[in-house]
């Protein structure tokens, strides 16, 4: 009666590959399609591996019915590959990542990347069904499966998402899928720069009878680079039938004044910052959003060409740095927030601090995981 | 006389707080599957958070196990304490607070689920996850179960809305998972802790995310002749794009057996199914929404549909729904609670194929599940005492699990494996998958202490049997 799915000839080369690796003492460097290899919080570089393993070409659909709402696609596939398999269909899949739809699957869910659309649908972690991986002792594992609700076992699944392959690489996953809804409309409404402004927008968003799909505050410099208008903007993406997004654009109309912009708005916003720049984002409770803005404001000021953008559901700010080696931080009361550094650039971010049965469980996590530090040494490291 | 252990504890949380008789413990020797009954060696019942540490803290000097148990409401056997201590959190209710500007809420164990969304209610709030039992089940089981309940179809389950988590370990050390106060920013040790089964520690305090309460809820009843039109009518629905709040099934016995008892609800019972179907969201555009699941549900072949909008009706239609277990009481003196997931377009050849070895060994299936999740909860009223009717049952059951893994699915979507389950994990993982959650079990719980022999079995865990044999 078993159903236990084949390791593939793919999966069962990567393993072999972790297998020599770790026979080698050969610390492997784990990538998809190589657009996150700045990230994994504190990055220890003197440590980053010159062996990479890649699994873009561990590449396809492996399961996809329609009618389950779920698909089921090799790490190295690419969101482009997946969204044009579901369109056909008229469905989605609600990871829209900042960056582009070259990255993988499997990096999106390994890192845990979250864009946009986290405000309706939220983040990688929600959306996670199952995966497959190799861990770090070249063992092929599974957790969760290919249905909506399961809960047999211990959760693999989120233990390996956000683990940025640190603890296995994910080879496989199985994520749910979302009707493309009746009506898709993105608004853009310019709105005024200050903190007290920030909060009318968000205090606006809890007052709403519905949840747009994606709302985000983007800085005039941010804004001008995405639809042109150099102006605060509030870019809001609502959705339903006819009827409720009538309803939902006169809610939002009364933020402000719509403004223009071109249909790949949304992408250019997730591809905002130029290469090479220094990325990171502060987060706490979302009614502390008006103060996050004005730390990044703060910021913005004394950096050129900064840009940064809010996402009020979430209580998260982003910034961006175009010129790390001229990068002027002074975080002052960060400590008040959550820092999470995407890319460092180059830049020395504080250490973080970490309650020390939280540091033991991590360690324990990777020597059972990863012990000899095979995979990704000197990534998701608290202290350098 | 007390034992040492007993004294020890006394100590810590009071002598009428520490259970040791037989007929003191005979309560606690079952959870919500009266089929397990073991006698746990005794009970410990903390009254706060300090207490639960000092108890948990003189267990690991003593290097005894322990079970952590909620409200007792579990439904696989996981809270069963067989001849170790069983620690009770259900004195642990209060909300700490409610933080209604973000949405979070901070509240001990032992809070019973409904009545964290009775007090976020006046302000505007409800906490998502229903789990059917919510009258009685407490948010620390829900946590340890990953729980879910009708509304998961479009909310999600335990595991997406719990934000943080302070539990005890079973060492006595004492930590906060996940990040109330922004993003996660290392492992997600919220989401290994959620689900975990009461095997990686005790918690002490979740900080759970609150969601406002929709502007409009519309409750509709759709009654059908056969049980695969009202199947093909969940795929329909759910085919063209619409996320109801809840969409459930319940079939024929079910219906009878319900209406038959003091939670009568108004379901037709000669219909081979009900489906009830909720929609929630914005009053602008509901009633279009609600006009095209009624024309849907027709064309599938419903007879009649009924849309209730008003609180008193719709309770009452939930109602029905909710108790159905405890209405199954009255058909036979025992029950066997199942639980699996099957992908949804299996479900009208599932449904098919438990009819079939339903008839072949000749017992009662009464289906009543989460149609819109694929999550099947097919169960069987039979009498214990009659060893020829619970052998053909068991055989029933163990049919039945084959076929939904058979169809893609898997053993459990919300009750977890506690138990109950154990025997059905070598079905669905690989020995390195189950290997792999022994290693994060030891993560935890090292001394593999807290709620031992649960989850994942022991002979899949070659680690676990160097485990020294950890009763006091």
């Amino acid at each position: 009666m078993t159903t236990m799915l084949d390791v593939g000839a793919g999966t069962a080369a990567i393993a072999a590959r972790v297998c020599d690796a770790i026979d080698t003492r050969t610390p492997l460097r784990v990538v998809g399609a190589g657009t996150w290899l700045g990230g994994g919080l504190v990055a220890d570089s003197a440590r980053t591996p010159t062996e990479t393993l890649s699994v873009r070409e561990h590449a396809g659909i492996v399961d996809y019915v329609a009618g389950d709402f779920t698909i089921t696609a090799r790490a190295g596939t690419t969101l482009a590959e997946i969204a044009a398999v579901t369109a056909r269909e008229n469905q989605w899949l609600t990871l829209d990542p900042m960056g582009s739809d070259a990255g993988t699957l499997g990096a999106t869910i390994a890192t845990a990347s979250a864009g946009p659309l986290a405000t309706g649908f939220g983040g990688p972690r929600d959306i996670v069904l199952g995966l497959e991986a190799v861990t770090g002792r070249g063992a092929v594992i599974r957790g969760g499966g290919r249905v909506v609700k399961n809960v047999a076992g211990f959760d693999l699944t989120r233990l390996l998402t956000g683990a940025w392959g640190t603890l296995g690489i994910v080879t496989e996953v199985s994520v749910r899928l979302r009707a493309r809804p009746e009506c898709d409309e993105t608004i853009a409404i310019t709105i005024g720069a200050s903190p007290a402004d920030v909060a009318h927008v968000c205090a606006s968003l809890q007052t709403w009878p519905f949840a747009p799909m994606a709302m985000e505050l983007l800085s005039a410099s941010l804004a001008q680079r995405v639809t042109g208008a150099a102006t605060t903007v509030a870019l809001i993406r609502i959705s339903g039938n006819e009827r409720d997004v009538r309803a939902q654009a006169a809610a939002v109309d009364m933020l402000g004044l719509r403004v223009p912009f071109d249909a790949d708005v949304w992408t250019r916003y997730r591809s905002a910052e130029p290469t090479g720049a220094c990325v990171f984002r502060l987060s706490a409770p979302r009614t502390r959003l008006p103060n996050l803005w004005e730390m990044a404001t703060r910021i913005a000021a004394a950096n050129d060409g900064a840009m940064y953008s809010a996402t009020p559901a979430r209580g998260v700010v982003r910034c961006i740095l175009p010129q790390p080696d001229r990068a002027n931080l002074s975080l002052g009361s960060a400590n008040e927030a959550t820092l999470i550094v995407e890319q460092a650039a180059g830049v020395a971010f504080p250490a973080r601090p970490v309650d020390a049965t939280i540091g033991q469980l991590e360690r324990r996590l990777r020597d059972a995981f990863n012990p000899t530090g095979t995979l990704n040494p000197g990534v998701m490291v608290r202290t350098s | 006389v007390p034992s040492a252990l007993a004294s020890a504890l006394a100590a810590i949380v009071g002598p009428s707080r520490v259970l040791e008789r037989d007929s003191e413990l005979l309560t606690y020797s079952s959870d919500g599957l009266p089929q397990y009954n073991v006698r746990p060696q005794l009970a410990v019942f903390p009254g706060t958070r300090d207490e639960v540490i000092a108890v948990v803290r003189e267990l690991a000097a003593r290097k005894v196990p322990f079970v952590p148990r909620g409200a007792g409401t579990g439904l696989s056997g996981g809270a069963l304490a067989d001849g170790i201590v069983l620690l009770g959190m259900h004195r642990l209710r209060r909300i700490i607070s409610i933080d209604a500007a973000n949405g979070l809420a901070v509240v001990e164990p032992g809070v019973v689920n409904a009545n964290l969304s009775r007090a976020t209610a006046p302000f505007g709030l409800y906490y998502a996850p229903d789990p059917s039992s919510q009258t009685a089940c407490t948010i620390g089981g829900n946590v340890a179960e990953n729980a879910g309940g009708p509304h998961c179809l479009k909310y999600g389950v335990t595991t997406n809305h719990v934000v943080a988590v302070t539990a005890v370990l079973a060492s006595g050390e004492v930590v906060t998972l996940g990040n109330a106060g922004g993003e996660n920013d290392g492992y997600d040790l919220v989401g290994a802790f959620v689900g975990s089964e009461g095997c990686f520690g005790v918690t002490l305090e979740v900080t759970v995310r609150l969601l406002k309460l929709p502007e409009a809820v519309r409750t509709m009843l759709a009654d059908f002749m056969s049980i695969d039109s009202a199947a093909r009518a969940v795929s329909a629905i759910v085919a063209a794009g619409i996320v109801p709040a809840a969409l459930e099934m319940v079939d024929q016995p079910t219906v009878r057996a319900v209406e038959a008892s003091i939670y009568a609800a108004g379901y037709p019972t000669d219909a081979a199914a009900v489906l009830l179907i909720e929609l929630d969201g914005a009053t602008a555009g509901i009633e279009y929404d609600v006009a095209r699941v009624e024309q849907l549900v027709r064309d599938a072949g419903a007879r009649t549909v009924r849309t209730a909008t008003d609180p008193v009706e719709r309770a009452r239609l939930w109602q029905g729904r909710k108790k159905a277990f405890g209405a199954m009481g009255r058909l036979a003196p025992h029950l066997v609670v199942q639980d699996a997931v099957v992908p949804r377009t299996q479900l009208p050849a599932v449904l098919a194929e438990i009819q079939r070895i339903a008839d072949e060994t000749r017992v009662v299936v009464c289906n009543v599940f989460h149609a819109g999740d694929g999550n099947l909860h097919p169960n069987i009223p039979y009498d214990a005492n009659d060893e020829k009717e619970a052998s053909r049952v068991h055989e029933a059951m163990r049919r039945i699990m084959a076929a939904c893994i058979a169809a893609g699915g898997t053993i459990t979507g919300e009750h977890g494996i506690g138990v109950d389950k154990l025997p059905y994990m070598d079905a669905i993982f690989s020995p390195a998958s189950l290997d792999a959650m022994c290693a994060l079990r030891s993560v935890f719980d090292p001394d593999r202490r807290s709620n031992p022999q649960k989850v994942v079995p022991l002979h899949a865990c070659r680690e676990w049997f160097a485990a020294p044999a950890a009763r006091p």
